[in-house]
């Protein structure tokens, strides 16, 4: 019994809090509308699931959300690389990167409706471009800190330059760029949702939200929230796995 | 499980496939430190046969490891020359070999790996690398632990596959920067037993810098003793003693009392 409290540990505290939700909401009139009951949350899943609301708006998000996380990834990393390995291209990208990174995401939003409309396009440029930063910043430390003493070896060795890369400098960078797609993840579905919020067209989480809010139905909102929630927590728990696998020959501290 | 070396009849050396006649002539090395050269090496001549074991000694700071960096191919900028079988060195070479006092193993690929990696640019078939690979976990006795990531081996265990990794190209000259100088007392004693059964097995040239007078006098043909500041040539003592050796023996004792004589005393 104490054991599967153990495992269910990480349930205790969002359980106490669905339970002073549901009190608080019950308090009166007031709180029924600020605290939606769960009831109330429960019938609007039921009600958008059968009128197929709310897996269509879900799908687009998460389509959008791991489209530009993928995009961002891929070329994150092709630009730390670059920058990492060819002086010239630091030089020529370094200052123009670090301060275009200065300007919020959010404040590029105005622009790139203005350049590309505020349709699907728009809307995963935002969210690659939110996932670039710090894949960039990442994969340029991860590449530039490889030890000297390995480079060594490598040159001992007689390995050719993509030999170096392939067995050498990727693995010995791949912590940092780990570490750079699981802050990423946190920024995509900020950028997601914020830019489903501004640009107002097509389905998406953020457009639930935004009828709903019109149409005061609290609930749906609440129940949006929950699902963008959900859909991180399991986005990050799939990239911790799989870093760990990757990194599995790291000795554990 | 080091019983062999004792047991094992030396087999006939491979000197003519293994050449490995080391020659330095006039070397020197400076450093610039903020500007100012800061000499590490000064005229340093020395002359190694193919299939010796030169050991070198010396304070700290006496550019010993700086000696083998230059003969590897890791420092570009010297005055003097280096020859190995009569031609000069450039860069790194499969030919030239080291292990360094840390293992240096890469850490994110197993041991069978890291040792197979040296095999990168040969064009053997797999199947034969492999097998070279079997060959030199088996003869550093690492049998069992060729899926073992670095960081699951012992210090000791961790500088046989490196020293397995150094010997796999069946590389002329062999250097060794210390590689038991991190290791405790017994795992050394052990190791130095290991590397000169190794050693008589292979018959390369090797070159080992160590801090430790009696681990240069129980594994080398010539026992080279460095002067620091600028590092130079002091000294050297021929052991003339054949391999393998006892440990106790009491000509080494000798030697010892007199190379301690020349480091500490004056």
């Amino acid at each position: 019994m104490p054991r599967l409290l153990g495992k269910y540990r990480g349930l205790l505290l969002p359980l106490l809090l669905v339970g002073g939700w549901e009190y608080l909401s019950r308090q009166d009139a007031a709180g029924a509308y600020a605290f939606v009951p769960l009831s109330s949350i429960g019938a609007a899943l039921l009600e958008l699931l059968g009128n197929g609301e709310l897996l269509v708006n879900l799908a687009a998000s998460l389509a959008r959300t791991s489209s530009g996380l993928a995009l961002g990834i891929l070329f994150g990393v092709a630009l730390g690389v670059w920058m990492a390995l060819s002086p010239l291209a630091n030089r020529l990208i370094g200052p123009l990167f670090h301060s275009i990174r200065q300007v919020p995401m959010l404040g590029w939003i105005p622009l790139i409706a203005m350049w590309f409309g505020n349709g699907e396009f728009s809307k995963v440029l935002i969210v690659t471009l939110a996932a670039l930063y710090p894949m960039v910043l990442n994969t340029y430390q991860g590449f530039v800190h490889v030890e000297q003493r390995y480079r060594e070896v490598a040159q001992v060795l007689v390995l050719s330059r993509p030999q170096q890369f392939v067995h050498v400098l990727l693995p010995a960078a791949l912590p940092s760029i780990a570490s750079g797609a699981l802050q990423t993840l946190a920024f995509a579905w900020v950028t997601t949702v914020g830019s489903e919020l501004f640009l107002s067209s097509g389905a998406g989480l953020g457009n639930l939200m935004m009828n709903a809010e019109a149409g005061s139905r609290m609930e749906v909102i609440m129940l949006s929230v929950l699902c963008i929630g959900l859909c991180g927590y399991l986005m990050n728990l799939l990239f911790t796995r799989l870093s760990r696998h990757l990194l599995r020959w790291r000795a554990t501290r | 499980m080091n019983a062999i070396a004792q047991h094992a009849p030396p087999p006939p050396a491979d000197t003519t496939l293994h050449s490995g006649a080391l020659e330095i002539r006039g070397l020197s090395k400076a450093y610039r430190i903020e500007g100012q050269p800061l000499p590490v090496l000064e005229d340093i001549n020395l002359k190694v046969r193919p299939g010796e074991f030169i050991g070198i000694v010396g304070a700290s700071g006496c550019g010993k490891s700086s000696l083998l960096r230059l003969i590897v191919g890791l420092e570009a900028e010297y005055e003097g020359e280096i020859l190995l079988d009569g031609k000069p060195v450039v860069g790194t070479s499969l030919e030239r070999g080291i292990v360094f006092q840390d293992h240096r193993l890469f850490p994110w690929m197993s041991v069978g790996k890291n040792i197979a990696l040296a095999l990168k640019n040969h064009p053997l078939s797999q199947a034969e690398k492999d097998c070279l690979v079997a060959e030199h976990i088996a003869l550093v006795n690492l049998e069992g632990f060729e899926n073992a990531y670095p960081h699951q081996l012992s210090g000791g265990m961790a500088q046989r596959a490196a020293i397995a990794r150094a010997l796999i190209n069946r590389p002329k000259v062999l250097l060794l920067d210390e590689p038991l100088g991190a290791l405790d007392a017994l795992t050394r004693v052990r190791l130095q037993h290991e590397l000169q059964r190794i050693w008589v097995k292979q018959r390369c040239t090797v070159i080992m810098v160590t801090h430790d007078i009696e681990e240069a006098l129980y594994l080398g043909d010539r026992v080279i003793v460095m002067d620091a500041r600028p590092g130079r040539i002091k000294h050297e003592i021929k052991v003339d003693l054949a391999h393998p050796r006892e440990r106790t023996s009491s000509l080494l004792q000798g030697y010892k009392e007199q190379l301690l004589d020349e480091l500490v005393g004056h």
